[in-house]
């Protein structure tokens, strides 16, 4: 056993607003600059929809994540022989058109345009040519457009929706819709890292946090096709590829991520996990269906004498250990197995894990009216809103199980405090819910405490990462202290 | 002098900075080179111009250092005449496929604004530099055939000799205007390398093939520490078994050495006295080969008379070989007045050695690419890749007490008394006073 540690997440999508503060918050402070002006690191997607970049998740397309060949897990990019062929191009690699063309506005016309006929106007240039361009697309371009054929349609995946569900789910009266706000999954079995032939790309023993090493990267771009999530980012100005990284820097300095610390509905966790490094490969090399149980068997139970032994001899601190133990990541996703990861087939292992949303699924009309009683509830998953099916697709590799597991869960968590707060249920009727929905009185409380109440210490449990000890061989804290993220800033330019 | 700058001060100043700059750059500033691919802005021409010119100019780089690395080899497999043309054939094609490649990213360049945003003036130049280095490839190639042969003798003894640091331009001076610009264009190629992007190509990644798929820092000096026990535990059984599985192998070695050679000299085969009388021959057959080649070095450099024939020994028609004062093969005919016509054999367009049959025109052949000259001036046959014509050498006739009869001097002119009637019982000799300074 090899018991690394990993900061890792969980969005509670049943919170998110679709406000894209997140998105701005990581923009302003780190992709606002020549060459990565179309870079989202975080970007809040509206399901059903296309996504950014357009239909990211058509791997028969962009070919990324991992392939099951027999029993080992191999690239879907390139092998290590036509990856030297496909340096000089890359067929699957995403272009400009799949994102969009950055652009602005030329603000300096109202100012200086001469005395005319007409009001002055700012018109939009390319931020790559400078030249006017016609907008044909942007990043969120099928924002709240669930209902439209041109985006929601194409969404990869309703594909093995039927027909009668898909109808359902387009039908004027029953259109519904959920936010999905992406960054990297900080992957334990990362095929970015795999793709990258320079090894540039490198996973933080310490912390899992995935990162491109800028003096190492030579800009083969493999990397940018090889993520099944497409969160790596060309920088066409620096001939550099580029990522979310965590905003490591303020994690190091004992803060919150940008996006973490501005998201307004309070969706998001941030906590450790211990996981066994030893049993990744095979644990992302079982079936589909299976994929999510496997992963949750890597991952290592914080209170257990014999991991906590185990990680102290890999190096991993008391501080992490206890970090460990109060995470709330390892209570949704291990102890109430409310969350899941997100497209786990693409068998990178992601780090990041949602609790899929219950509002639309809730959201059924009765005769114009929210359906609000509590018999046949859970029979009436299947026809919900968003069909389980969906969902399943999303967050479990296709099996409805699972989904439904967590559903019905969420659903007794629910009515249980409906129950306490407003007295109308009757108690045999929520007992028998709560028994349907595995889960206790004690247990309900606290998923509703943690979902519902919990402070900014509670939802952000983050250990000190210890930084200066890894630099002092190079630096003295002392001196380096102010620093970004006490390393030495580099700027990274375009050489001749 | 502009031979010496280009082809000497060029190439060293050209090698120093570009091995000086690129590691410099490498060490110093690796955040500052990459592909700087511009798939991302612009993808579809990319793919017509990126792959055919790779591919293309890995094929000929290939090609170019197999033949100067190993001239060797290289020139005895050019000595099969389907290897030659196979060879410059590939290389032929391969050349083909760069230019179309190379056209197609130049138009990219210059045709798409999006690209054009991630274009320096440094690129361009390069850009330039390469169609003009590969349309002057691909033209030495049309017009001075099987390159792939006649590199051996010229250019990859150049480049051996400027490796060496003996720095010898005879190889090359008799090459066409072509060949030399594309040398000296590879030149400031070489030495723009770690001034432009062309420093991607030491970023080939090739410990990709051989490196584990995760890749997994820790900068966290209590990892190292709390796993240095083990790993030294590790470590040491590791070194164990690696020193003895080399003791066991080295011992595995010498014992079958010494079998061997204790068998061998019980049991071994006995050479007969015939067999050991051959090879000692053989032995001494080659020293004497040496020391022959050295005398006739040293005679060359000593004494200003070197005896050619008996001038009754000359033909008209099969020229005699000699060595002449710089080591390089002349012939000697007997000519229509009874005097000798003494004259290179190294032929002037690539150096060959010219045929000594004399046709029926009064003509002989460098076979190498067929220029035809005439015994009696020397001259190259009209349209024949050689230009020039086969220098005539300065003779001398001497009678059996050394006294000079007759002499040719550089410039053509024959003094002495040639109708002499025992002239014909004299000695020809190449004489080096008179021989031109050329
Ligand atoms: S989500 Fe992040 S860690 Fe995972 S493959 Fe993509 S870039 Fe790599
Ligand atoms: S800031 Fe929070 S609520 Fe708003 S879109 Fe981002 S994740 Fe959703
Ligand atoms: S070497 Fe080319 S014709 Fe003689």
């Amino acid at each position: 056993m090899d018991i690394r540690a990993q900061v890792s997440m969980v969005f509670h999508l049943d919170k998110c607003i679709g406000c894209h503060t997140c998105s701005l918050a990581c923009k302003n402070v780190w992709t606002d600059r020549p060459g990565a002006e179309y870079m989202w690191w975080n970007n809040v997607e509206t399901k059903p929809g296309t996504g950014f970049p357009t239909l990211w998740e058509d791997q028969s397309h962009y070919k990324g994540g991992w392939k099951l060949n027999g029993k080992n897990l191999e690239l879907l990019s390139q092998n290590k022989l036509d990856a030297f062929i496909k340096l000089f191009y890359n067929p699957n690699q995403p272009g400009l058109e799949d994102y969009y063309e950055p652009w602005t506005y030329q603000y300096e016309n109202l100012f200086t345009a001469p005395e005319g006929d007409d009001q002055p106007t700012a018109i939009p240039v390319s931020q790559i040519t400078g030249e006017p361009v016609d907008i044909v697309a942007g990043p969120n371009w099928d924002d709240d457009l669930s209902g439209s054929p041109l985006y929601a349609e194409n969404d990869v995946n309703l594909d093995e929706l039927t027909d009668e569900e898909r109808e359902q789910l387009f039908e004027i009266e029953r259109i519904s819709m959920m936010y999905l706000p992406r960054i990297c999954n900080h992957c334990a079995n990362p095929s970015c890292v795999a793709s990258c032939p320079s090894g540039a790309l490198y996973k933080r023993g310490e912390d899992g946090i995935v990162l491109v090493n800028q003096d190492m990267c030579k800009g083969w771009r493999a990397c940018v096709t090889a993520c099944p999530y497409k969160k790596i980012y060309y920088n066409w100005k620096t001939g550099k590829s580029e990522k979310c990284i965590l905003c490591y820097p303020k994690l190091e300095t004992g803060q919150v991520p940008n996006c973490f610390q501005s998201c307004v509905g309070r969706i998001r966790y941030l906590g450790v996990l211990l996981y066994d490094a030893d049993r990744i490969a095979a644990c992302m090399s079982v079936p589909n269906h299976a994929l999510i149980e496997s992963q949750r068997s890597a991952i290592c139970d914080p209170y257990d004498p014999k991991i906590i032994a185990l990680a102290r001899k890999n190096g991993i601190s008391e501080e992490f250990i206890d970090a460990a133990q109060k995470s709330p990541i390892y209570k949704y996703v291990m102890k109430w197995k409310l969350a899941l990861p997100l497209h786990i087939e693409y068998r990178t292992m992601p780090m990041l894990f949602y609790v899929p949303p219950l509002l639309p699924v809730m959201g059924k009309m009765d005769n114009g009216h929210y359906a609000n009683t509590i018999d046949g509830f859970f029979s009436g998953l299947e026809s919900a809103r968003l069909p389980i099916k969906y969902l399943a697709n999303l967050f479990s590799a296709g099996n409805v199980e699972i989904i439904e597991y967590v559903m019905k869960k969420l659903i007794a968590v629910r009515y249980y405090r409906r129950s306490l707060d407003m007295g109308d249920i009757d108690l045999v009727q929520i007992n028998r819910m709560m028994r349907e929905g595995n889960v206790s009185p004690e247990e309900a409380e606290e998923i509703y405490r943690l979902t519902a109440l919990a402070t900014v210490d509670q939802r952000f449990v983050i250990p000190p990462l210890q930084r200066e000890e890894a630099i002092s061989e190079t630096c003295n804290p002392e001196l380096c202290r102010g620093s970004c993220g006490l390393g030495v800033p580099v700027n990274v330019e375009r050489g001749p | 002098m502009m031979d010496t700058f280009l082809f000497i001060a060029l190439p060293y100043v050209a090698f120093v900075i570009c091995v000086i700059g690129t590691i410099i750059r490498i060490k110093k500033w690796p955040v500052s080179y990459s592909a700087l691919s511009s798939q991302f802005l612009e993808p579809k021409a990319l793919m017509w111009g990126s792959v055919p010119w790779h591919i293309g100019i890995v094929v000929i780089t290939v090609g170019h250092l197999l033949a100067f690395c190993f001239p060797g080899l290289w020139q005895s497999m050019m000595g099969k005449a389907e290897i030659l043309l196979a060879t410059e054939t590939i290389g032929f094609a391969a050349g083909v496929v760069c230019l179309a490649g190379l056209i197609v990213l130049i138009l990219r360049r210059i045709g798409s604004s999006k690209v054009q945003a991630v274009t320096s003036t440094m690129d361009l130049i390069i850009l330039g530099l390469l169609l003009a280095q590969v349309l002057l490839g691909l033209a030495v190639a049309l017009h001075y055939k099987y390159g792939a042969a006649w590199v051996s003798g010229t250019a990859s003894p150049y480049l051996f000799s400027l490796f060496t640091l003996q720095p010898n331009l005879q190889f090359i001076q008799d090459l066409p205007v072509a060949v030399k610009a594309h040398m000296v264009l590879a030149y400031l190629l070489i030495l723009l390398i770690p001034f432009s992007r062309l420093i991607h190509m030491f970023a080939v990644p090739l410990q990709y093939v051989f490196r584990p798929a995760q890749n997994v820092v820790w900068n966290n000096p209590r990892h190292s520490e709390a796993s240095e026990a083990n790993y030294q535990q590790e470590e040491a059984r590791r070194e164990f078994i690696k020193g003895a599985a080399g003791i066991t192998l080295g011992c595995g070695v010498l014992a079958i050495g010494t079998v061997d050679k204790v068998y061998n000299f019980f049991f071994g085969p006995r050479l007969s006295a015939k067999e050991e009388e051959e090879i000692m021959s053989t032995r001494l057959k080659r020293l004497q080969m040496t020391a022959n080649q050295r005398k006739l070095e040293l005679e060359r450099q000593t004494s200003n008379f070197i005896l050619v024939s008996a001038l009754s020994d000359l033909k008209a028609n099969e020229g005699k070989y000699f060595i002449d004062f710089n080591m390089n093969t002349a012939m000697a005919f007997a000519g229509e007045d009874g005097l000798p016509i003494l004259m290179s054999a190294k032929c002037t367009h690539l150096g060959c050695t010219v045929s000594n049959q004399v046709d029926e025109k009064g003509q002989v052949l460098c076979p190498c690419h067929v220029s035809f000259f005439d015994v009696k001036t020397g001259k190259p046959n009209a349209g024949a890749p050689a230009k020039n014509p086969l220098p005539m050498l300065p003779w001398a006739i001497m009678d059996k007490r050394g006294k000079v009869i007759a002499e040719r001097a550089a410039s053509g002119q024959i003094t002495g008394d040639t109708a002499l009637s025992s002239i014909k019982e004299c000695n020809v000799y190449i004489t080096r006073d008179l021989e031109g300074k050329a």
